[in-house]
């Protein structure tokens, strides 16, 4: 598979269950060991210089793993120790994320006492935490409730026209459909489609649903 | 070429155990204090009494020291093992791994945590130590030194199980069938010379008889083997149980797939 987002870009990367997203994504955050081709983020080789590529991204994963001792203001201020930012430096960053995604009154509390909606936005402001240039979401609106999921929206399109780039993916098609501006479809670890958006939709003639399954039929 | 450490991440790390040992001090504190405060109240003052002397001393002052170190042996080991099992199995250890963090910063952070819980309760034992059997460590570079090696390699080896733990229950394999037997055979309640030859002989086998001995030179100015033949020991083990969980974690040993 040879791929390539541009800096700027809100990305779909779509496909079936087991087509290969969530361990595409683990290769580009370090999770998985590459055993052949390479990944560049942002010009850095992710394997011989990974301490600069993985400095660029922001990783928000589909399940939740935060660390169950620490109160929800510390995972965000422990993140960003584990990139390198001293908790003096992010006390002001972790506190300005809480408010920004409504999570300050809850900043003592443990995750597992938030609900799934507000857990979801913790994962998002620990993938922000360090300021990292690309946001990797896997799934990040599974499980929440239209409004939420509405928010998220609202929150990514906000951060992708600031500036940060975004690798999403996603099983909603019309979240995709809504949100990115190139979508790759990925198929048994092949790439079947990479265009933007409208160029897919255009070409087809109909909705990103049936596109997506004629593309991805076995 | 220029070895750059992110000592942010390794000490954030460090805090992280540190917090954690806090959340779980009913767990993890109070239970090896109180147990080594039993020791000495049940074996060292009421049975003691009935010992006039070990190596040249009480026996509670002889029993201090073989406390500290068993301790110090189960606190490192358990801290490690545990914490390593536990974020692979809730996944949290990826917060690290995609973190601009090396295996031997991750290694080392979770060491450096160990330790601290290791030195807090060691140190705490010591005084009580001081309060109760009034002994106190001779040598103090000695204490520290050989404390902090010991706890090295025991850290380590529970960072390599922790890693290689498919559940809980294999954590408990090492403390259950090798650490407890071979530290209370290892001289923590007896001095060797009180053994029979036979056990005198395995003792030279037993890695924990050669930290238990040389951690009492510290306080007694004595030990059953020569000093440097002890350190060598510790020291040899401690790097090859660090080597070992330095590769397993540069791997990604069941952490990366």
């Amino acid at each position: 598979m040879s791929l390539r987002v541009e800096a700027g870009d809100f990305f779909g990367f779509l496909g079936p269950n087991g087509a290969g997203k969530t361990t595409t994504i683990s290769a580009i955050v370090g999770l998985a060991r590459i055993t052949s081709g390479r990944i560049e983020v942002f010009g850095y080789d992710n394997v011989t210089q990974w301490r600069e590529a993985r400095r660029f991204i922001g990783l928000a994963p589909q399940e939740y793993n935060f660390d169950r001792y620490l109160s929800i203001r510390d995972v965000l201020i422990f993140q960003a120790g584990y990139y390198g930012l001293a908790p003096r430096l992010v006390r002001e960053r972790a506190d300005e994320l809480l408010e920004q995604f409504g999570l300050e009154r809850h900043a003592k509390l443990e995750y597992t006492k938030l609900s799934g909606g507000m857990k979801r936005r913790l994962t998002l402001a620990r993938a922000l935490v360090h300021g990292p240039k690309i946001l990797i979401l896997d799934e990040p609106t599974a499980g929440v409730d239209v409004e939420l999921r509405l928010e998220l929206w609202a929150l990514l399109r906000r951060l992708n026209a600031e500036g940060m780039t975004i690798f999403l993916t996603t099983h909603y098609l019309e979240e995709a459909e809504a949100l990115c501006r190139n979508i790759g479809i990925i198929r048994a670890g092949r790439l079947v489609a990479l265009e933007p958006t409208r160029d897919l939709l255009a070409r087809a003639g109909r909705g990103l649903q049936d596109i997506f399954l004629e593309l991805t039929r076995a | 070429m220029i070895v750059r450490i992110n000592h942010v991440a390794m000490l954030t790390l460090m805090r992280r155990e540190m917090v954690r040992s806090i959340k779980i001090i009913n767990q993890v504190i109070w239970p090896p204090i109180i147990t080594t405060l039993l020791y000495v109240f049940v074996f060292g003052m009421a049975l003691g009494s009935r010992i006039k002397q070990v190596q040249g001393v009480s026996y509670s002052e002889f029993l201090i020291p073989g406390l500290i170190m068993l301790q110090v042996i189960d606190s490192s080991y358990g801290e490690c093992s545990s914490s390593v099992f536990q974020g692979r199995f809730m996944n949290s250890i990826q917060e690290m791994l995609i973190a601009p963090m090396s295996a031997g910063e991750i290694v080392f952070g979770y060491i450096l945590g160990s330790l601290v819980r290791a030195l807090v309760i060691a140190n705490i034992i010591m005084v009580l130590g001081a309060v109760f059997v009034h002994t106190l460590p001779r040598d103090w570079v000695l204490y520290f030194g050989i404390m902090t090696l010991v706890a090295v390699l025991f850290s380590a080896l529970g960072v390599i199980f922790g890693l290689l733990a498919e559940k809980f229950d294999h954590i408990a394999v090492l403390t259950t069938f090798a650490i407890t037997p071979l530290v209370f055979v290892g001289g923590v309640f007896t001095s060797a010379q009180l053994l029979p030859p036979f056990l005198r002989n395995f003792e030279l086998i037993n890695p924990m008889f050669y930290t238990i001995d040389a951690f009492r030179y510290s306080y007694t100015g004595q030990s059953y083997l020569p000093l440097w033949l002890s350190l060598a020991v510790i020291g040899g083990l401690a790097c090859a149980s660090l080597g070992t969980a330095l590769r397993m974690a540069a791997v990604g040993y069941k952490l990366r797939t």
